[in-house]
């Protein structure tokens, strides 16, 4: 009886062995080799179910002395199963870098990767200093571009404002000789019927005097 | 007598108008020199018509058919103008007629003395019709030609001068701070203290100059000129040229500034 019991816990230790091997091996497979190698090892855990059970009965015809040794014994090979399910379960969703690496290319190595990409953002650092500068550069010369165009523009405003000065003064000058000249005007026609008005009046007193002369005789 | 003086101003009249038209079909044969004497003939006889508007125009033209053929001649004929002008009281014309002449004598006859006396003259004349930007410019050229003959201190009181007005003036402000970098300049040549004191000064009258790359520049030159390292020194400079060229008169300015130091050096050793 112990003898079986022996044979059984053999069988139980390499089949866990076992179990465990394709359980690690789980992550890493995909599709059709995954499920095949699922149900395996669902197969395989219900066999050591089936061999836990058997053990147990075994456990039971053993007398009550001697029973406390295999019964810690197979505490342990029950601990271990139930880990084992556990395991089981886990690794049916779980993640493995070899996926990864399948999904995003062979680096054939991951140091050299990593070289690779550190050259590649130092490049990439120099090229944007590289564009900051000619921006700096180009932000400087824009603003010296600005520095003359106001100077000039403030040339320009004081040449307006002079200019303005200007034609306000000719405006204001204009206007005092059109007053001169209607001034002038105004004398020259005074200055005319003046003339006829004395004229006039000369006239007449020469016929006045003609008239008084004749008259006289 | 009376119909003599007659006929005289009516020939006048008549011989100035055929000198002028001369003149122009001169100019249209490119013979400048003939064109010149022609119009300088006219000039003379408006004087004498006391035309004196007439007259000085007719110089200028004079003088501007001379400049390419030949420069003294007008320079002549242009003084006459310029004459004529201040004795009517036109200072602006006259100011702008002695910047003519003072280009004259700046490209053709290479006289930076005579150029630096008529742009000091013209600038006069723009300050008192209070054409204040017209004055600075002028003020600026005589400040580069001061610098540039070694008359430093006059270089010193021009560039600070402007500087002072412009920055104030809020279209002007921007070009203050390259103002007061030439002036910082000039200072380092005469002695590195007064470099110093004055670059500190300006800080104070003016918080953007502290900002300016100038500035940063200016104290990495003191620096530099206090532990005697032409390195640095140079160093210093190629940096801000990298960033903005330095045109020909910051760079015969900064050479003579090297040159100082390594003076130095040479006396130590």
């Amino acid at each position: 009886m112990s003898s079986d019991f022996e044979s059984y816990e053999q069988d139980f230790g390499t089949t866990t062995a076992e179990l465990t091997n394709k359980i690690g091996r789980i992550p890493k497979l995909s599709g059709e080799e995954k499920t095949q190698l699922i149900l395996n090892v669902d197969k395989q855990l219900e066999e050591v179910r089936e061999l836990m059970e058997q053990m147990d009965l075994e456990v039971r015809e053993i007398p009550i002395q001697s029973r406390a040794m295999y019964n810690g014994r197979l505490k342990s090979y029950k601990q271990e199963l139930e880990k084992l399910e556990k395991d089981f379960k886990r690794s049916r969703i779980a993640y493995s870098d070899e996926v990864r690496q399948e999904l995003l290319g062979d680096d054939g190595g991951s140091s050299e990767g990593q070289r690779a990409h550190l050259l590649d953002n130092t490049e990439r650092l120099e090229r944007s200093s590289r564009r900051l500068e000619a921006g700096y550069q180009i932000a400087v010369e824009t603003e010296q571009v600005g520095q003359e165009i106001l100077s000039n523009l403030h040339g320009d405003r004081e040449k307006i404002q002079k200019a303005r000065e200007r034609l306000r003064e000719t405006d204001a000058n204009l206007g005092k000789s059109s007053r001169i000249l209607t001034g002038m005007l105004r004398r020259i026609i005074q200055n005319r019927v003046l003339v006829f008005m004395l004229g006039a009046i000369i006239l007449l007193t020469i016929i006045l005097a003609i008239y008084f002369n004749l008259r006289g005789h | 007598t009376v119909s003599f003086l007659f006929f005289f101003f009516f020939f006048l009249e008549e011989a100035c108008e055929m000198y002028c038209r001369a003149a122009n079909m001169f100019k249209m044969a490119k013979n400048w020199s003939a064109a010149g004497s022609a119009f300088c003939k006219a000039a003379r006889l408006h004087m004498q018509m006391q035309n004196k508007h007439d007259c000085a125009t007719s110089f200028i033209d004079a003088g501007n058919a001379y400049k390419k053929s030949d420069p003294n001649e007008a320079i002549k004929c242009l003084n006459a103008a310029v004459d004529i002008y201040t004795d009517m009281g036109r200072f602006t014309i006259a100011a702008k007629h002695h910047i003519s002449i003072a280009e004259i004598y700046e490209s053709e006859l290479v006289d930076i003395e005579k150029a630096i006396a008529h742009y000091e003259q013209a600038a006069d004349y723009y300050k008192g019709e209070e054409s204040n930007s017209s004055a600075n410019k002028c003020l600026l050229k005589v400040g580069a030609y001061c610098a540039q003959l070694e008359q430093y201190q006059k270089a010193i009181e021009i560039y600070e001068q402007v500087g002072a007005t412009t920055m104030d003036n809020p279209l002007l402000k921007y070009s203050a701070k390259e103002y007061f970098f030439k002036a910082s300049l000039c200072h380092f040549i005469v002695d590195e203290l007064n470099a110093k004191i004055a670059v500190e000064k300006y800080e104070e009258m003016f918080p953007a100059f502290s900002d300016s790359r100038e500035c940063k520049l200016l104290k990495k030159l003191l620096e530099a000129h206090e532990e005697q390292n032409s390195e640095a020194f140079t160093e210093a400079v190629k940096e801000f040229d990298s960033i903005s060229r330095l045109d020909q008169w910051h760079t015969t300015l900064l050479l003579r500034i090297k040159k100082t130091i390594q003076g130095d050096e040479g006396d130590l050793k």
